[in-house]
This record gives C-alpha cells, structure tokens and sequence, in this order.
C-alpha cells in the first residue's frame, strides 16, 4: 500500500532539488522587489473591486491604504502564481481532483461538504493572515529568511495548529487507509 | 512601474510553478504532511529557507536587495497563527497554494479563493478595531534574531543548522 502512494506521487519533483529552485526564485524576489508576499494579493484584488464599486470605502480604510492595488508587483505576483499552477498542471500527468482523495475517504463525494470546508479554511487563513500582516509565504517564509523572530514565531504555529486540526478532521482516516 | 509588475508576474509563475511541481497545490499532499505522512512538503519548505536566509546574507553582503522585518506582537501574531492553521489544516491550502491551485483548475481551491477574499474582507473592515486591541498592546517591535544573537553571521547559521536539524528530525519522526 505504501509503495502504491510513493509511486503515484513520484512523478512530483522531489523535495530537495524543489527547494533549490524555491530559494532561488526567493532570492530572485528579495534583489528585484524585496519581500515576497502572496496574502497582500488578497488585499490588492479587493482594493480593485472597491476602487470602482465604493472608492469613498477604500479611501476611508486603514487596511486598504496600506497596500497598492491591482496595478502593482503584488498583484501580479498572485496573477503569476495562478498562470505558474496553470502551467504546471498542464505539463503533469498527475489528476487535477476536485475533492482530495483523504477528503473523499472521510467525509464522501459531497461537494457541497468539501467547498463549504475549503471556503471556511480560506476565510480563516486570509483573516488570520492580515492579522498577523503575512502567511507562510509573507511571514514565515519571508521573515524567517530575513532572521525575523515574527516568522519563526508564526511557523511554529501554523504547523502545530495544522497538524492537531488535520488530526481532528480526519482522524484515523489519515493513517490507516493510504491507498 | 511597469518593470514592477513584469517582475511580479515572471515571479509569480515560477514560484506558482515550482510549488505545483512539488505537489503543495494538492490538498491530499498538504494533509498528508499535516498527518506525519509524507514528510516532502515540510522537508522541502524548511530547507527552501535555509537556503534562502544563507543567500539573502550573501545579497546582503553585496548591498543587493531590499528587506522589511515585521513586527512580531506577541498576541496577535500567536493568535493569528492559531486561526490560520485551524484553516489551513481544514482546507490544506494557504493564501499562495490557494492561487496556484485555482490555477491548476482544483474546484476546492477556487472556494477557498473566494474564502480568503470573505476573509480579508472582513479584516479589512475591522482593521480599525482590531490592531488596536490585539495587535498593538504586545507589539514588541521588528525583532530578529541578529539582536538577540549578537550578530547576522551568527544568526544565519544558527537559522541554517536549526532548519537542517529539523529537516533530519522530520524525515526521521514522520516515516516512522
């Protein structure tokens, strides 16, 4: 069972050579722009929206203020990262799924149950991100790099709260049926 | 301008790229990762700073590159992290993933997409309220490591060794 789960996710790059092309891509953005960031993209999209539907509202607010709009790196950058994943899933003969396989196992074929999930999880991650003023790539990635105590602080976090809710939502599920 | 925003797409799409070619725009890798499962997905983020940190010290070093240090507040940053993986170890995508996975047609990701604006959205409204109370009382200000350490060579090796010794514990802790 265990050799069946390797062998479908071996046609994914392996971690240690991926992580050199990360650090380079990172260390490409810290000379050309400074900090990569993706949750402030969040930020720049709805700033958009709120320019032309109620541009009195995004002048009034603080969150809106200090960051660009669409017209900026940061935006481009998320932009990117859709064409990046376009792009690669493409050029992959890995299935693009709507529902994750662990998800399907646990809690069935449901859609409805699924993007009810992942709407809740998108919302908590981009509030706690603009909270904190980054995500795993804002704060964690980007700080920790630069030596920041709020990005280690943050990374510690994020992963020990990720794996006792990933525990939470599927229980055994996770562990004993693999394939 | 324009520059600006040929370099953030160019970016993006390697970035986007790289971490779909890896396999972190796939909720069911995420969550197995979360599980103690399959160790790529961290293994492959820690070293990816490790290495980063060893570089930007080089780019520094050559006057290369801008750099902003964030604030850590004791409170808001903790809870702010405890929100965030509630969410992430619910929906196994982050606010990058999420883009490149959309990307990638993931019905689940668009949906977390439109989640994560909902999200922001309602920061952004509450943003007046909110730092105030949670996020400026224990604001203790840009720390890094380099203070506390007495120096950035220093810092960066303590940052480079501590990620490698995770990276071997976690390859040694989640296959087990």
């Amino acid at each position: 069972m265990k050799t069946d789960s390797r062998q479908s996710l071996s046609t994914y790059w392996r971690w240690f050579p991926a992580s050199f092309a990360l650090a380079g891509i990172i260390l490409f953005i810290f000379a050309t722009f400074g900090p990569p960031a993706s949750s402030s993209g969040f930020v720049s999209t709805l700033k958009g929206f709120f320019q032309s539907a109620a541009p009195e509202y995004v002048n009034d607010k603080a969150h809106y203020q200090m960051l660009p709009g669409p017209g900026s790196w940061l935006f481009a950058f998320v932009i990117g990262m859709a064409l990046g994943g376009f792009i690669g899933g493409r050029t992959l003969k890995i299935p693009v799924r709507d529902i994750p396989e662990i998800w399907e196992r646990k809690f069935g074929r449901s859609r409805v149950k699924r993007y009810a999930a992942t709407f809740t999880g998108g919302f908590l991650i981009l509030f706690g991100a603009r909270l904190a003023g980054g995500c795993t790539l804002g704060l964690f990635i980007s700080g920790s790099t630069q030596l920041a105590v709020s990005g280690l602080y943050f990374g510690v976090v994020i992963f020990a709260v990720a794996m006792i809710t990933a525990r939470m939502v599927y229980g055994k599920a996770g562990k004993e049926r693999q394939s | 301008m324009i520059a600006q925003i040929w370099l953030g797409l160019f970016s993006g799409i390697a970035f986007g790229f790289v971490i779909q070619r890896v396999g972190a725009t796939n909720a069911n890798v995420m969550a197995r990762a979360h599980l103690m499962i399959d160790s790529g997905i961290p293994k492959f983020m820690l070293t990816a700073v490790a290495l980063s940190a060893v570089g930007l010290f080089g780019l520094q070093a050559v006057d290369v590159g801008r750099t902003l240090i964030l604030p850590t507040s004791i409170v808001a940053t903790g809870l702010a992290a405890v929100i965030f993986g509630i969410g992430w170890g619910l929906a196994g995508y982050c606010p990058g993933t999420a883009w490149a996975a959309v990307g990638e047609g993931r019905m689940d990701a668009i949906f977390a997409l439109l989640g994560g604006l909902a999200g922001t959205a309602v920061f952004a409204q509450f943003h007046e309220q909110l730092v105030p109370l949670l996020y400026d009382p224990t604001n203790v200000g840009q720390i890094s490591l380099a203070d506390w350490l007495g120096g950035k060579a220093v810092a960066v090796a303590v940052i480079a060794i501590g990620f490698g010794l995770c990276v071997w514990g976690i390859g040694k802790i989640w296959e087990n």
